[in-house]
């Protein structure tokens, strides 16, 4: 009985010992986790309650803040240019990702890594001098696709692409892919490589079709990752503010104005910190009942 | 649970990019209370100037924007070692700010608590920003009778608030103008519509030539850009110009935008071929784009423009400078640039005093080697043209002759640019212009009431 409560003694002594050594190396990333994300997190908040801009004192409005957002039209427009970023870049992202992972896994290695490479690169390159070279693209004046158009006689004129209304948002929103499927094809990857190869090999000898064999025993596997680049891909996608910051600045006629770049632009060039805040909290709380809503559904398949 | 940590993470990782907090810790008094502070600590700075700057090593911080030859290094350090030649205890760190970050540089600074003693800008920032809302040192000890006397009343006037308080002490001026390219103007019969003598044309005229130049197959004559990111004094002055309209009231008290001078100019140029309203482009570019032969005028032009530029334009055409067309072509009112120095209020008396000790060498004492480093013009009446040797350099000083009012102190500055854009942007995207100018005017007009 002794022995027994001794050695539960030292058990607990050890789980102690370990669990506070645990700690201690944690705590170095607890202390810039608290100070650099949940801090800034919590002022966010609070100053989203106040009329808060630079040179003179905080003055507390409640839900003033949140009372202007909602009757500026701006700001609904900058939610639906987002939306529509979301909507079409977050499935468009997934299902190509998917579709070139699918492809280039059943590549011999040396391909696969070579592809890999390759679309993981404009991940890795520097986004500004990737937004730099589709402005150039796009040029008005003397963009490739504006040369390529009307040598071949696709266009009667050069288009301005970042300049018209009705493409902006349509070139934004190809950059934003070519820029966002490099990890995801890396993910995919990865993941149908550790599908278990034996159902795959059964389900064939048992007549599955290709199509069967990937629905049925490779989808369900591949699951949690699709759920965690889904959930990438929408907060990416949100957050989309370097390419409309560098191209178009949110214009024109604030045709690509988003969420993030409303929230630069109220709280970085007007100084109006405590509207800024309240959008980003407004833009946290749709993140996450889009997350939700994403892992619901991941759970329930 | 693990669902519960998944969502906790995923609003976590939302926030993390979302928050713009600032952490404020200055506390801030009453405008008046921190003019008569300031003015107190003038006062006192000024009564004790030569004792503390004597009295031992002074390290003071000097941010410029890119005023010509003050963005680059190699010219600033041999300008701080003409001055540490004569105040050996003063010691000036430089930063070189750009215009694309150089507001969000200063403004973090100010919040933070960190910002630099001396800062080389324009009125609209100086006087119109931070000396407004009480971040500057008055300068008024260094606006001396003689400085006043010498100094353009335009200038002085840009200078102060409306309390007479001075936030900058000016060094240099140019005034923005446009160009075109005389080869093309040659060879398509558009260069007889030009005063070549003066530099100027009518309204009547220019639009002639534009027409000219596009039925020869320049379908980009010229572009109003408007993406934002500066330039925006050079599309003002076209369609300011053009009928004799105004951007403000002559008190600086209102926006007057959508005069009927102002939509019959933006009208005119809406439906003029060869003008385009470009939303894909900002100044910079458009500049470049005329350096490059793309477009056959520059909107966003003066002599540091023309400078910057020289290497792209090559041999391959001749610009010419032209100021913006009017009614009878010398009735024209150009936009200036104003550049001078500003002082924090840090609350070091010490640090302040040595500052002003720079800015008095810079403008005073070493006026023209300042100005020259500028690469414009002196705000000063007793200095000659520094650039009488150089050809080019003295077309654009022709130019002061037609400087006009210096409007960009009216309140609401920033968001009246921002939604300046928006109507050039929306113009071009055909809402009528009289619509565009009203929801422009009332816009700014809040912002200036604010």
């Amino acid at each position: 009985m002794n022995k027994n409560n001794s050695a539960k003694i030292k058990s607990r002594r050890l789980m102690m010992h370990e669990t506070l050594t645990s700690y201690a190396f944690m705590l170095p990333f607890l202390i810039f986790f608290i100070g650099f994300v949940i801090y800034p997190m919590i002022m966010c908040i609070t100053t989203s309650f106040f009329d808060a801009t630079m040179g003179r004192e905080d003055i507390f409005i409640g839900f003033g803040n949140y009372k202007e957002l909602f009757a500026d039209k701006v700001f609904w427009k900058a939610l639906w240019n987002t939306m529509i970023i979301v909507l079409v870049s977050v499935p468009v992202t997934c299902i190509f990702s998917l579709w070139v992972a699918s492809a280039i896994s059943k590549m011999p290695v040396v391909a696969t890594s070579a592809f890999r490479c390759i679309f993981y690169l404009p991940v890795v390159t520097g986004s500004v001098a990737v937004t730099m070279v589709w402005k150039w693209m796009f040029n008005n004046y003397y963009g490739i696709f504006n040369y390529v158009g009307t040598a071949t006689g696709l266009i009667d004129k050069p288009i301005n692409w970042l300049g018209d209304p009705r493409y902006a948002l349509g070139c934004i929103i190809l950059i934003l892919l070519t820029t966002s499927v490099g990890q995801p094809i890396v993910l995919y990857v990865s993941a149908l490589d550790n599908v278990d190869k034996a159902l795959v090999e059964a389900a064939e000898v048992d007549g599955a079709t290709q199509m069967q064999a990937f629905w049925k025993i490779k989808w369900p596997q591949i699951m949690p990752t699709t759920l965690y680049i889904l959930v990438i891909t929408t907060i990416n996608s949100f957050q989309c503010f370097a390419l409309i910051q560098l191209l178009t600045s949110g214009g024109p006629n604030n045709s690509t104005m988003t969420i993030m770049y409303y929230i630069y632009y109220n709280a970085f060039k007007l100084y109006r910190y405590g509207y800024g805040n309240a959008m980003g909290v407004i833009l946290a709380i749709i993140i996450a009942i889009l997350s939700a809503v994403q892992f619901k559904a991941g759970q329930e398949k | 649970m693990k669902k519960l940590i998944a969502l906790a993470m995923a609003m976590v990782m939302a926030f993390s990019m979302c928050a713009c907090t600032v952490e404020k810790t200055e506390t801030t008094t009453t405008a008046a209370a921190t003019q008569a502070a300031t003015q107190a600590a003038t006062q006192a700075a000024a009564e004790t100037q030569a004792a503390v700057t004597e009295a031992g090593p002074v390290e003071i911080s000097l941010w410029t924007y890119p005023v010509g030859d003050w963005g680059k290094q190699e010219v600033v350090d041999k300008l701080l070692a003409d001055f540490n030649a004569k105040y050996p205890n003063i010691t000036v760190k430089v930063e070189y700010l750009t215009y694309t970050d150089g507001d969000d540089k200063v403004n973090t600074a100010i919040e933070g608590n960190a910002a630099p003693d001396i800062v080389l800008e324009g009125p609209e920032r100086l006087v119109a920003n931070w000396g407004a809302k009480g971040k500057l040192v008055a300068l008024n000890d260094l606006w001396t009778a003689d400085a006043k006397s010498d100094i353009y009343a335009s200038v002085e006037t840009a200078c102060h608030d409306a309390n007479g308080n001075y936030y900058e002490y000016p060094l240099c001026m140019t005034a923005h103008c446009m160009a075109i390219n005389k080869t093309v103007f040659e060879e398509t019969g558009a260069w007889q519509h030009v005063d070549a003598d003066t530099h100027t044309w009518t309204t009547e005229n220019f639009l002639k030539a534009v027409d000219t130049l596009y039925n020869a197959g320049y379908a980009n004559v010229g572009a109003v850009f408007c993406s934002a990111q500066g330039g925006d004094q050079g599309t003002r002055a076209l369609y300011n110009n053009m009928y004799g309209g105004a951007f403000t009231n002559p008190e600086h008290t209102e926006y007057t935008m959508n005069s009927a001078e102002n939509v019959k100019a933006l009208e005119t140029l809406y439906n003029t071929n060869g003008i385009n309203f470009d939303a894909s482009i900002n100044g910079g570019e458009e500049a470049d784009l005329f350096a490059q032969g793309v477009l056959q005028m520059a909107f966003c032009w003066n002599a540091a423009t023309h400078a910057g530029r020289t290497e792209v334009i090559g041999d391959s055409f001749e610009v010419f400078p032209m100021a913006f067309p009017s009614p009878n072509g010398t009735d024209v009112k150009l936009c200036g640039g104003i550049w001078g120095f500003g002082v924090f209020d840090n609350g070091d008396a010490a640090k302040i005093d040595a500052a002003k000790t720079f800015i008095k060498w810079a403008c005073d004492e070493n006026t023209l080697e300042a100005v020259k480093t500028s690469g414009f013009w002196s705000v000063r009446q007793s200095v000659a043209d520094p650039y009488a040797d150089n050809e080019l350099k003295s077309v654009y000083g022709t130019f002061m002759q037609y400087m006009g009012d210096y409007y960009n102190v009216i309140p609401g500055w920033t968001e009246a640019r921002a939604a300046a854009w928006n109507m050039l942007q929306q113009i071009g995207t055909g809402t009528p212009v009289q619509e565009a100018a009203d929801a422009f005017v009332a816009t700014a007009n809040a912002a200036a009431g604010k």
